[in-house]
């Protein structure tokens, strides 16, 4: 019997050139889940939209049930019972759920949408899927697990007989990636059939019936989930060996580089984001914020660093005050930051490497020479951050914008890095970065924080924070919920239940640790 | 084609290509409007050319274009989008003529004082809408018109109430004295060459301090610690704060040596070209800056090379005004055109987009096709 799905021979290029799928073979049997890895730019996402219809094979064939198919737009591909939930959900903010899942494909009821029988339509195909929603609230009111069921159900209100998640799981906790895991489940068990894209490993292992593993714009084979190894697809995805567990040394606390005490910050909005917030980073060991996004950690961060002012509080360094100082005061108290955004705050991207890598220091020795900045001088420093941190660019000279991006991020670590900091700040250090850099990357934090740098640590990626911190604390709601003074001995459920506000320590039993 | 990589190269040919493409469409609109569309097209293509007096307007005219040029690439290059050469021009003006007319000095000692107060004006006057938007976040596109009107009233209210002689039966001072007048920019001693310049032409020393000037915002822009805050709060301003540059600063210094340019245009007009002040000095000068500005990409480098290519268009425009059957109206049509394509930044990067996609659909294709094992 034919393939559900059968890709043959795909190849896409760009008009710019870049060849996204290089002769791409990919196959998908009926109700199986399928996960789909490789590293950013492997050419996954372009792959799953040239079977959504989104973009146009610039050779090749597909086969829908055996029989060939060519899709014009994303309406043939859903006509033919293709449907695909992006990694930024494409909802109406303003509109209710029902509203949403219906749009497009409306119910009426003489010439106009008739409301209750949206609702009726979205409350069926919830309870059919064990996908929970409230069909009457409005979407930007709701959390972003629930937006995602909202974006599953209306693919499946369009009849999607197989579904394509790109990167799922990028947004949710661990609780919530459970909940969609079991409605994964439950989709397959009604006969649906599931493409699923990520790069991490785990959820791989977890959910997947068969693992096709991408790099380089081509297939590098697919085989059973069952007989794969994390550190077999990571060597397939990477090209070579990768170690996915971090190592480091027992942690060597020293002494106090930071005393964060009583901060707080209200947003331009009138918004309290931070409630009294205290707590210390010691040399030598690196503490780990968790937390769901938008709890607070953004604005932590950007208040600790100078970037936004704080309404209340005191962070001492070396007993000197640095809160409400400028950004250049914060840095000469000798704190890096590795920004969350790396596009927003961490580059000018028109700007060359070099000119990237100097800005906290091209108005001292030896750059600044009389009147004048000492290029060669500043080209030296870029040539040689380029090669310790393993940049790959044809020259120090080339715009940022040229790099991918993990070697947009190695720019900033090297420029954070390379000023001997003694408290680094690395807020979602390797996000939306393939696997070599982000190890890279986590080493080099390893390695400062084992040579005495305080690292506060602040990710998303809840595996992250507890494979690299020595203490963790959970952040919900502008405050400090808990804190675990030995990360390796609390699990993923225990951190869950803090970050979703489920569970808290009371102020007493947090003190001693924090 | 390896010549074509240098991104110099790469840059003049782009204003040249830009410029042809713009005197194509002006000679089929000649053609639809004049009795002798070759006559009338010749008269503007080589009419700056054809009379010494007339090379002098344009080597003239596109010396304040410079100024103004500078002025503007200076701005924009930080992504500050001050309109604001237009007032420092005036006021840069107003008193270097004031000094030129009143001030007691020799002219050796008048000069150099009539230009560095026409520097300062522009610097300060600058400065005010650099402060204005670094700390109270006003809009400098609108501060700066609105700076650029009361500088137009105090130097009209100025002009005719205290510096016009009151018997004077039209609105302008009198000519301003041999030590108020900047001196040719050919030395006396170089005889015939002097006597031809200095009698036919305006063209005097601001041509050396044009020059200086053009050397000095270049080497400022790309290569002191200021240019470089300039050039990363433009690429990105976020970044710059966040890398410890103090924004506020320099946005403030960014709009004031601005206007140094701004200034000097102004004493250019008064003490180079009229000498005297008159009404309508500018006539909207500041703002033409904007065109060149935008023609050098903001590289003070190419401001020069603009500034000249579009002071030979208007020059030429004059031309073909005073001698073909083409109408003043059609003339500035035509001429606005050009500005438009001139302007058109996309022009020449769009065949390079082209060139590049073919080159590196190629390129790529073979990467691609032995990458994969190695990793």
């Amino acid at each position: 019997m034919a393939a559900l799905v059968e890709m043959k021979n795909i190849v896409k290029i760009y008009p710019n050139g870049v060849v996204a799928n290089n002769e791409v073979n990919f196959s998908v049997e009926r109700g199986e889940i399928h996960a789909l890895v490789g590293e950013n730019g492997a050419g996954k996402t372009t792959l799953m939209k040239v079977l959504y219809g989104l973009e146009h094979p610039t050779s090749g064939q597909i086969l829908i049930d055996g029989k060939p198919v060519h899709f014009h737009s994303p309406d043939d591909a859903i006509a033919a019972g293709i449907g695909m939930v992006h990694q930024n959900f494409m909802l109406v903010p303003s509109f209710t759920i029902a509203e949403n899942i219906v749009l497009g494909k409306e119910p009426t009821r003489r010439g106009l949408l008739d409301r209750a029988e949206a609702i009726r339509v979205t409350e069926e195909l919830s309870h059919q899927y064990g996908l929970k929603v409230e069909a009457d609230a409005i979407v930007e009111t709701v959390n972003v697990g629930m937006r995602q069921r909202v974006e599953i159900l209306k693919t499946l209100y369009r009849g999607a007989e197989i579904l394509i998640l790109d990167e799922p799981t990028a947004v949710l906790t661990p609780q919530e990636t459970q909940d969609l895991f079991r409605a994964i489940r439950k989709l397959v068990s009604q006969g649906k059939t599931v493409i699923f894209i990520t790069h991490k490993l785990r959820e791989v292992k977890e959910i997947s019936d068969r693992v096709t593993v991408m790099r380089n714009g081509k297939v590098m084979g697919t085989l059973p989930t069952a007989e794969a190894t994390r550190e077999g697809l990571a060597r397939m995805m990477v090209g070579r060996d990768v170690f996915l567990e971090v190592n480091k040394p027992p942690v060597q606390r020293g002494r106090k580089v930071m005393e964060v005490q009583d901060v707080s910050y209200v947003s331009e909005t009138g918004r309290s984001m931070l409630k009294g917030v205290s707590f210390n980073v010691y040399a030598g060991e690196i503490l780990g914020v968790a937390g769901v996004e938008g709890n607070g950690q953004t604005e932590l961060v950007e208040v600790l660093t100078g970037l936004r002012p704080a309404a209340s509080g005191r962070v001492l360094i070396d007993g000197k005050d640095i809160l409400n100082r400028t950004p250049r005061e914060v840095r000469l108290a000798g704190v890096a930051h590795i920004p969350e955004d790396r596009l927003t705050n961490g580059l000018a991207l028109t700007a060359s490497i070099n000119e990237n890598v100097i800005v906290d220091r091209y108005y001292n020795k030896p750059f600044r020479k009389g009147l004048l900045i000492d290029y060669k001088q500043v080209n030296k420093l870029g040539d040689a951050l380029i090669d310790e941190f393993d940049i790959r660019t044809p020259s120090g000279l080339v715009p940022v914008a040229s790099l991918s991006g993990g070697n947009m991020q190695k720019v900033i670590v090297a420029r954070e890095f390379s000023f001997n900091p003694n408290i680094l700040i690395a807020a979602q250090p390797t996000r939306g970065i393939d696997v070599g850099a982000t190890e890279f990357i986590r080493d080099q934090l390893v390695r400062k924080r084992t040579a005495g740098t305080g690292v506060l640590l602040v990710s998303a990626d809840l595996a992250e924070v507890m494979s690299l911190s020595d203490r963790i604390i959970v952040m919900y709601e502008g405050e400090i919920t808990g804190v675990f003074p030995n990360a390796q001995e609390v699990s993923e459920e225990e951190l869950g239940l803090y970050m979703l506000g489920l569970k808290r320590q009371t102020p007493e039993e947090m003190e001693a640790y924090l | 084609m390896k010549i074509l990589r240098i991104p110099a190269v790469r840059e003049v040919l782009r204003i040249l290509l830009a410029i042809t493409a713009a005197l194509l469409l002006g000679f089929i609109i000649t053609l639809l409007v004049s009795e002798d569309p070759i006559g009338a097209y010749k008269a503007f293509l080589t009419g700056p050319l054809s009379k010494f007096n007339r090379f002098g307007d344009w080597l003239e005219e596109s010396i304040t274009l410079i100024f103004v040029g500078l002025a503007v690439a200076v701005a924009f290059k930080s992504k500050q989008f001050s309109l604001g050469a237009e007032g420092q021009l005036l006021l840069g003006a107003l008193v270097s003529g004031s000094i030129a007319l009143f001030v007691p000095l020799p002219g050796i000692l008048r000069i150099p004082v009539a230009l560095l107060a026409a520097a300062t004006v522009g610097f300060i006057y600058g400065w005010i809408p650099g402060y204005l938007k670094a700390h109270l976040n006003a809009n400098e596109i609108v501060s700066t018109l609105m700076l650029n009107t009361i500088a137009l009233k105090l130097y009209d209210y100025f002009l005719i109430f205290h510096i016009k002689p009151p018997n004077a039966g039209y609105n302008a001072s009198d000519f301003f004295p041999k030590a108020g007048v900047l001196p040719s920019f050919v030395p006396p001693f170089m005889g015939d060459i002097y006597t031809r310049f200095s009698q036919q032409t305006n063209v005097t020393i601001m041509l050396y301090i044009m020059i200086a000037a053009f050397i000095a915002a270049y080497y400022m822009m790309f290569r002191t610690p200021f240019g470089y805050e300039l050039r990363m709060i433009g690429a990105n301003i976020k970044f710059a704060n966040y890398g410890g540059i103090n924004t506020k600063r320099t946005i403030i210094l960014v709009f004031a040596i601005s206007g140094i340019f701004g200034g000097l245009a102004g004493a250019h007009l008064a003490m180079g070209i009229h000498t005297k002040l008159i009404m309508n000095i500018s006539l909207g000068m500041g703002f033409e800056g904007i065109v060149v500005a935008t023609l050098a990409r903001n590289n003070p480098l190419f401001v020069p090379l603009a500034g000249l290519a579009y002071g030979y268009l208007r020059a030429g425009a004059d031309v073909m005004e005073r001698a073909s059957d083409v109408s003043r109206e059609m003339v500035l049509v035509i001429q606005a055109i050009i500005i438009l394509l001139v302007t058109a930044e996309g022009l020449l990067p769009v065949i390079q987009q082209r060139v590049a996609a073919r080159r590196g659909a190629n390129g790529q294709n073979a990467a691609a096709l032995e990458g994969g094992e190695n990793g």
